[in-house]
């Protein structure tokens, strides 16, 4: 992403995110992963690997974070690889998580402080309206499950050293 | 209507919580060499700051304020916003595993966020009312996520640059903030008449 485009770079091609992730367990053909920490946390690959999983550690989080990818590529238990997911795809979920309920949490309060000019009631609309949000947002959520937006895509092994800020 | 998008103007430009008031600074150099990290930390931030000054409207009318408990308030707004971040997380992961994979990373860090704690302690002593605190909040952080996002592709850029070698990294950022802020004050000229 920050690099200098030359002439061979493709702007048509859908920009991605990488990040990489360690296999820790092969189903058929699914693999599952848990993500390396960002290069903002510092400590990438010691983290997962320091084996202190308590409730709250740096490694129970990302534990927590496992997901799932489909094997094509014969994955082994312990590689790490290079996923990507499109630009967009975090843009689109964060409408879909945070946008939408506040959107909803907004517009019921504004309606509720017109209608009736109470702060008590329009506090209690305001929060009916957030969970009338997270429910919009789940069935939102749910849509772009189905269309395999949200879904990682494998690119490669990650090299030897290789880190999430390399 | 107006007076609702000239705070909400003022508290994102104006009185920008990063620039003008230089809160949450450590966000700011922290997830701000990637885009797309900025975009996630600065909508998830919006988020739990609108709650939270939701809740914290709802905990200081009903419960702090009659009960004279104001010396109280610092510790209970912690605990607000540790509550509402996990409430989030929880939420997140129960919408919709997937996103939760996405953006979850993001929200523990918001936990130690003093800009969450600053706008909630900032509506409590302004007194307002609790739409205006909502939009209050909102503001401040829309204002919060755009700083982000501006500083975000600046550094995207500097990661590229040929920076002499005593400012590469976190020295050259700060003086790139700094001119932001400087470019900021310019908006603090501007009146609503």
């Amino acid at each position: 992403m920050s690099q200098f485009a030359d002439s061979t770079t493709d702007f048509s091609a859908p920009a991605m995110v990488e990040g990489i992730a360690q296999v820790v367990k092969i189903e058929g053909k699914t693999a599952w992963l848990v993500p390396e920490q960002g290069s903002s946390c510092g400590s990438c690959a010691s983290a997962a690997a320091c084996g202190s999983k308590g409730v709250g550690t740096t490694a129970s989080r990302l534990d927590n974070r496992r997901f799932r990818m489909d094997n094509n590529a014969n994955l082994a238990v312990g590689e790490r690889v290079v996923f990507g997911i499109r630009d967009n795809v975090l843009l689109k979920a964060s409408i879909a998580a945070y946008v939408i309920p506040l959107a909803t949490l907004v517009l019921a309060g504004s309606l509720a402080q017109w209608k009736f000019g109470s702060d008590l009631i329009t506090m209690a609309v305001m929060i009916a309206g957030l969970v009338i949000g997270l429910w919009i947002s789940r069935l939102e959520a749910s849509r772009l499950h189905s269309k395999g937006d949200l879904a990682p895509l494998f690119l490669r092994r990650a090299r030897p050293g290789e880190t999430c800020s390399s | 209507m107006k007076e609702y998008l000239l705070l909400m103007f003022g508290a994102a430009l104006v009185n920008n919580v990063i620039l003008g008031r230089f809160l949450g600074l450590c966000p700011t150099m922290g997830v701000t060499t990637r885009l797309d990290a900025a975009v996630g930390m600065g909508m998830a931030t919006t988020f739990v700051m609108t709650v939270a000054a939701l809740a914290g409207w709802t905990v200081n009318t009903f419960l702090l304020a009659p009960f004279e408990l104001g010396y109280l308030r610092t510790i209970t707004f912690i605990l607000i916003i540790a509550s509402t971040v996990q409430f989030t997380e929880m939420v997140v992961k129960k919408v919709s595993p997937s996103l939760f994979q996405l953006l979850g990373i993001y929200l523990p860090l918001i936990t130690t966020n003093c800009a969450v704690l600053g706008i909630a302690l900032l509506l409590v002593d302004a007194k307002m009312s609790i739409l205006t605190s909502v939009l209050f909040a909102i503001g401040s952080a829309m204002g919060f996520s755009l700083v982000l996002v501006i500083f975000a592709g600046l550094r995207e850029r500097l990661a590229v640059m040929d920076v002499p070698r005593l400012f590469a990294g976190p020295p050259i950022a700060f003086i790139v903030v700094s001119l932001l802020a400087l470019a900021f004050m310019g908006f603090s000229g501007m009146g609503a008449s």
